[in-house]
């Protein structure tokens, strides 16, 4: 007999807790059941049918992502039927696409389908014909890159946008195979209410949505390399995935599971690295001539200066007309030093810090 | 809303677009994605006015093409069928319909009466329709409508209406077949107000025109059912759903509604004192995915009409998440005769084991369309045959469709079935919303596949991948336009996207889409053959 929160999971009894689904189950259990449209972040969808199982009682399989489980179910996640199923389904996904092999660097979960179509062993070429997705080349920014030649329709990205940053930016327009991923009035997505958070690209599972910064690396010869650290810009703390090859950055993903972020980056973060191997990176400072020109110097010459300025202010305004502001990027010793600065060296309580933004 | 800025302008503008966004609070690219979803939303001029075809798997027998070629000059683009099938080609002109065989002929004219049966058979839905004046409040009333209303309302409880819907065996006669005193009952007891009773009138089924006839011509029964339906479960609000092609239908019903409100059978003690239930008619867009309960009821919201994951169901977490009922307009049409009459009166109707009546609504290759009111259990040849006439002069039928495309093909050997769910689900079809369409042996049967299967995935929402994938990879394949050239291979493609189509897709479309090839390979084998080889020995 059942327990009132058992259900038979491929022939074993299994505990739940209410409200779980069969796939958040079978998940801990390690049945490893494709998906594509699922992202543990977001409200399950039901769209891919990957996910698929056979319940006992139920005339057809259940999408496992959508079906909660209740006492007394008898699941089989892995049949020969439903394997059967997958393998049709992700030849029917293989064959709207123009290509399942992307670049790593495209995006954090840029290489779902090609897994998948790999384990399945899909690609025969079956059900060949017209393939769906437009990507658009017209639009330049910088940042993502949107080849919807590649697009499956999951529209991880839109839910994403919508139930994770709160910028509803993209949407999905038309219906049947003409689905698309657009923005307001199909326009670019400059004029349109993304923030170029970069989240769409990193739930993305065929690199349709992609990094486009990264792949310039993507010629680059050797390995991606992953070093696990804290985002350098606010005081969130994100944790971020910095990518390098050769001990050069090429990229930054979200950490998944960074406590603060779960994923979620803003487009600083995401995308404003370049700073740190730059040409015109600083190394000494630069103190500027009376010709107007700046001019390398030593560090007892510009922090002379600097204490002249700051002299020069509190002698004709007084020292009220001091105000301080700490670099974001600074770190948390320099942040102390500054407001002590302030507080200890004119006894003022006029300090800030640019993470606060 | 986006109505009202349709029927203004003539197309739904960016500008409407961005006041309907900033007014409801929906983000501007939802709603633009919302708007494109739809069939009938012009986005730019000249946009509503242009005429609109019906391309319907009948429209196409009877030279649809033909009127579409001619009024291309004035910029006339194809529609899904839009349930003028007993009384070919509609053409829709913003909100007039006009009709005609060509072009030279349109005119406008009212939908035609059902045809009376020859034998007399006792009728249910049909049971007044034919009195003259039926449409109007008085004529409803002195035909013996509302009059099992009023009684209920007087002399009993809420629960009494339940258990004579129940005992009478009524059923969802949209296609589901789910028992109606069931459902009443679970959205009686389900927690949360108010509760909402829904009327789906967005007959998109090609070769279904039952519910445009029903509301016509008999308004004033599906407006009783409905408030029946209230009363029975305690809802306060009600809409009908109903499909953009029938615009003169709008009119019909908005006249009804007002009709009953004078009268106080809507309003603010329709369901006794101090408890109302208010009417409202919403007309669709075009879009035939939202006959399906759970589009309908997003769509009914302003989402993007796609089906809702389920469970939940409707009847706890329906119109904006409260408890809802979702009744087709044949299901609401029968009550008001059923709560007259009595629950025996109804189960009495239909043959051997079968409870009432289903209307078919029959059509293409036959001397007398129409929508037919028949027992359940009727033997479709008595249908065909003694009842339509039969097939045209010389000619013999090749296949019948079953509940409208969905169910796919009965062939030339299968006809000897009888019209029950049981009966045709033994045979892979099934009943559904009751459209019959025939063809006769001079069709050829793989090119309305096509054209099936084009419907099929022209209106598959693109939500879940075997339908958004399998109804295009099956219409390409049917059209002679990819896939393999040779048979055994051909076949066990069709047949491989059909199984998953059918086991996997999310909602009915892309489970009842298949059945169109499964049984064009069951019946037609040297039609297909001659398609894919092409000649080829």
């Amino acid at each position: 007999m059942a327990d009132r929160y058992t259900i038979n999971l491929d022939g074993s009894d299994v505990a739940f807790a209410d409200g779980e689904t069969l796939y958040e189950i079978a998940e801990r259990h390690r049945k490893e059941v494709p998906t594509l449209c699922y992202d543990p972040r977001l409200e399950a969808f039901g769209a891919c049918r990957l996910c698929v199982v056979e319940l006992e009682g139920a005339r057809n399989p259940v999408a496992s992502c959508t079906t909660l489980a209740t006492p007394g179910m008898t699941v089989r996640t892995g049949t020969d039927k439903v394997e059967r199923y997958r393998k049709t389904l992700l030849e029917l996904v293989a064959s709207e696409n123009r290509e399942i092999d992307v670049d790593p660097l495209a995006g954090h979960a840029s290489q779902e389908l090609k897994a998948l179509v790999d384990r399945y062993e899909a690609r025969t070429g079956r059900f060949q014909g017209r393939q769906s997705g437009a990507s658009r080349e017209d639009d330049a920014n910088p940042f993502i890159l949107r080849d919807y030649d590649l697009c499956i329709s999951c529209n991880r990205c839109v839910r994403v946008c919508a139930e994770r940053e709160g910028d509803y930016a993209i949407s999905v327009k038309g219906r049947g195979f003409d689905t698309q991923i657009t923005t307001e009035f199909s326009g670019p997505l400059e004029d349109s209410d993304c923030t170029f958070c970069g989240q769409c690209v990193h739930t993305c599972p065929t690199g349709a949505l992609a990094d486009r910064k990264a792949l310039r690396h993507a010629d680059v010869p050797g390995e991606i390399e992953k070093t696990r650290t804290i985002c350098p810009y606010c005081g969130v703390g994100c944790s971020v995935d910095i990518m390098t090859k050769d001990d050069r950055i090429v990229g930054v993903q979200p950490a998944m599971d960074g406590p603060a972020n779960l994923g979620a980056l803003c487009v600083k973060g995401q995308f404003a690295y370049d700073f740190v191997q730059h040409e015109e990176r600083l190394k000494t400072p630069l103190v500027r001539g009376d010709d107007g020109v700046l001019r390398p110097a030593s560090w007892d010459d510009a922090l002379d200066r600097a204490a002249e300025g700051f002299r020069r202010v509190e002698r004709k305004h007084g020292p009220a007309a001091i105000f301080g502001v700490a670099s974001g990027r600074a770190p948390h010793e320099a942040a102390y030093a500054m407001q002590k600065l302030m507080r200890a060296g004119w006894g003022l309580n006029h300090i800030d810090n640019c993470s606060r933004a | 809303m986006l109505h009202a800025f349709h029927e203004r302008d003539g197309f739904v503008s960016e500008e409407a677009i961005g006041v309907v966004s900033q007014a409801l609070c929906i983000p501007v690219a939802d709603l633009y994605g919302t708007v494109t979803f739809y069939h009938h939303f012009a986005q730019h001029p000249p946009g509503r006015a242009v005429p609109r075809v019906c391309d319907g798997p009948v429209c196409r027998l009877f030279g649809s093409e033909a009127i579409l070629g001619a009024l291309r000059r004035e910029g006339a683009t194809p529609m899904p069928c839009s349930g003028r099938c007993d009384d070919c080609i509609p053409v829709l002109y913003g909100d007039r319909t006009l009709v005609g065989r060509s072009s030279a002929t349109l005119e406008a004219r009212p939908s035609p009466l059902p045809p009376p049966n020859p034998g007399g058979v006792t009728e249910c839905v049909f049971g007044g329709i034919r009195e003259p004046g039926r449409a109007s409040f008085d004529g409803y009333r002195r035909t013996g409508g509302y009059a099992g209303l009023t009684s209920a309302l007087r002399y009993g409880v809420p629960q009494d209406v339940v258990t004579v819907i129940t005992d009478s065996g009524l059923a969802g006669r949209g296609g589901a077949g789910f028992p109606t005193g069931r459902k009443w009952q679970a959205v009686a007891e389900a927690p949360g107000e108010p509760k909402t009773i829904v009327c789906n009138a967005d007959e998109g089924e090609p070769g279904c025109f039952k519910d445009r006839a029903l509301l016509d011509h008999d308004p004033h029964a599906v407006i009783e059912g409905m408030i029946a339906a209230a009363y029975a479960t305690g809802a306060a609000r009600g809409f009908i759903y109903l499909r953009y092609e029938y615009p003169e239908t709008m009119e019909i019903l908005e006249r009804a509604i007002r009709e009953a409100e004078d009268a106080d059978l809507l309003g603010e003690n329709a369901r006794g004192p101090g408890q109302p239930f208010h009417l409202l008619v919403r007309r669709g867009a075009g879009a035939y995915i939202c006959g399906e309960e759970t589009s309908l009821l997003n769509s009914l919201e302003g989402k993007h009409p796609f089906p809702r994951n389920r469970p939940p169901y409707p009847v706890t977490h329906g119109y904006e998440d409260l408890p809802t009922v979702v009744n087709n307009v044949e299901t609401l049409a029968s009550v008001g005769p059923i709560l007259a009459n009595g629950a025996e009166w109804y189960r009495g109707l239909g043959l051997l084991d079968h409870a009432g009546t289903k209307v078919i609504s029959l059509s293409g290759d036959i001397a007398r369309p129409g929508n037919y009111e028949v027992p359940l259990g009727l033997p479709l040849p008595t249908l065909l045959d003694d009842w339509a006439g039969g097939p045209g002069e010389g000619r013999t039928i090749q296949a019948v469709t079953m509940a409208g495309l969905s169910g796919g093909f009965l062939g030339p050997n299968e006809l000897d079935v009888t019209l029950d769910e049981p009966g045709l689900r033994a045979r892979g079809s099934f009943l559904g919303a009751g459209g019959v369409i025939v063809f006769d042996d001079t069709r050829d049967m793989v090119e309305v596949a096509r054209q099936a299967m084009s419907f099929f995935a022209h209106e598959s929402c693109g939500k879940c991948f075997p339908c958004r994938i399998g109804t295009t990879r099956l219409t390409e394949r049917l059209a002679g336009d990819g896939g393999p050239s040779e048979l055994a291979a051909w076949t066990e493609e069709i047949t491989d996207i059909g199984d998953v189509m059918k086991s996997t897709s999310a909602c009915g479309l892309g489970m009842a889409a298949p059945l169109i090839t499964e049984s064009l390979l069951r019946n037609f084998g040297d039609q297909v053959a001659r398609h894919v080889d092409g000649g080829r020995e």
